[in-house]
């Protein structure tokens, strides 16, 4: 009766503030952008010339250079949460403090204002960070997939050419390793039954380590169609986990055992990933 | 200034680069051997190690190779104590 609510309230100065930081906030996101871009195209050429004259088998080189780049590209993400917390929610949670109330008349417009303010903002940081994960994936996937394939071939016929050119230490009885060993392990000798110890070469070793990269490479097809379908499809990706499981178990038949308890741990993942 | 951005990138990258490069790797180099066999013969009275009667210990001189007991693994099972 009074017209206390609806009563006029004015802040030009309050609208000034926003507009200002808002072209603050974005200016400030595209040098953050244009600076990660420039550096990982910039990096891209690098990491590659790294990784082809990287002769360590795990990569080691690479793997050093990458993670700082990544490091890099971090603190950036870093960055511009630490200016959105500071610059924008702060400011956004003050302002909402200062103006009337959502509920009346007068403040309704300015609350709306606010809130459009903030959206643009986080929307604003949310392409950013797309954008920032796409750099880390370019830089992630810019040495390509290794040709796994080819190198485990390679140690296949290399076992072939070696498993019966050894000879027991002990009496010189000739030894035929019977199957394709990973690790270390005793090897009886068929004429005194000393045990022999049997060291595998580096790359029959390395083949353990990339078993489960050569695994998933071979049944790539089958996981791109799982994650191509939308929504994400829990059966396609059982049908992908159960086919790389069964490569990874062809690959490495002693390891089949836990493998099959790696799978049982992947499918209650998988039904707490896609929890409805 | 653009030129001289251009400058401080690449020379940051390449100094990334020689970083990783020269860094000393956790756990030491690698270095590519083939495959061998080995034996290990008893210290104490020269026996070879024989597979029936048990891996940790000597079958002739009871020399203890190795003071643990074994567990099932992917080669190794537990019968191969001594």
């Amino acid at each position: 009766m009074f017209g206390f609510f609806n009563k006029k309230y004015d802040n030009p100065a309050l609208l000034e503030e926003m507009k200002t930081r808002q072209e603050r906030w974005f200016a400030f996101l595209d040098k953050l952008e244009a600076r990660m871009h420039e550096l990982t195209t910039a990096a891209i050429p690098g990491l590659q010339e790294i990784f082809n004259q990287d002769a360590d088998p795990y990569k080691r080189a690479h793997s050093n250079m990458l993670q700082g780049l990544l490091g890099q590209i971090n603190h950036m993400r870093q960055k511009a949460n630490d200016i959105q917390e500071e610059q924008i929610i702060d400011f956004v949670y003050q302002a909402e403090a200062m103006v009337p109330v959502v509920t009346s008349t007068v403040g309704r417009d300015y609350h709306n204002r606010i809130m459009n303010f903030r959206m643009a903002c986080l929307n604003r940081h949310y392409i950013f960070d797309e954008k920032l994960n796409k750099c880390m994936q370019r830089l992630q996937q810019a040495t390509g997939a290794r040709d796994l394939e080819a190198a485990y071939q390679e140690q296949l016929r290399a076992f072939e050419s070696i498993r019966d050119k050894f000879s027991c230490q002990q009496c010189g009885g000739n030894i035929t390793i019977e199957k394709m060993f990973f690790i270390d392990t005793y090897v009886t000798c068929p004429f005194c039954h000393s045990q022999n110890t049997f060291s595998p070469s580096t790359g029959a070793r390395m083949v353990l380590h990339d078993a489960r990269a050569l695994a998933e490479q071979r049944t790539a097809h089958l996981r791109q169609a799982y994650e191509e379908s939308t929504p994400r499809d829990p059966e396609r990706e059982k049908v992908y986990l159960r086919a790389m499981i069964d490569e990874w178990n062809k690959i490495i038949p002693d390891m089949a055992e836990e493998n099959e308890k790696f799978y049982e741990r992947l499918l209650r993942e998988q039904s707490f990933h896609h929890f409805k | 200034m653009a030129e001289e951005k251009d400058n401080k990138l690449s020379a940051y990258l390449e100094r990334l680069k020689q970083q990783a490069a020269t860094q000393q790797h956790y756990g030491g180099d690698i270095t590519p051997e083939e495959a061998k066999m080995d034996i290990r013969d008893c210290p104490k009275c020269g026996a070879g190690r024989a597979f029936e009667k048990g891996l940790t210990a000597c079958t002739y001189c009871g020399f203890v190779f190795m003071d643990i007991k074994l567990t099932d693994g992917v080669n190794i099972k537990k019968e191969n104590n001594s």
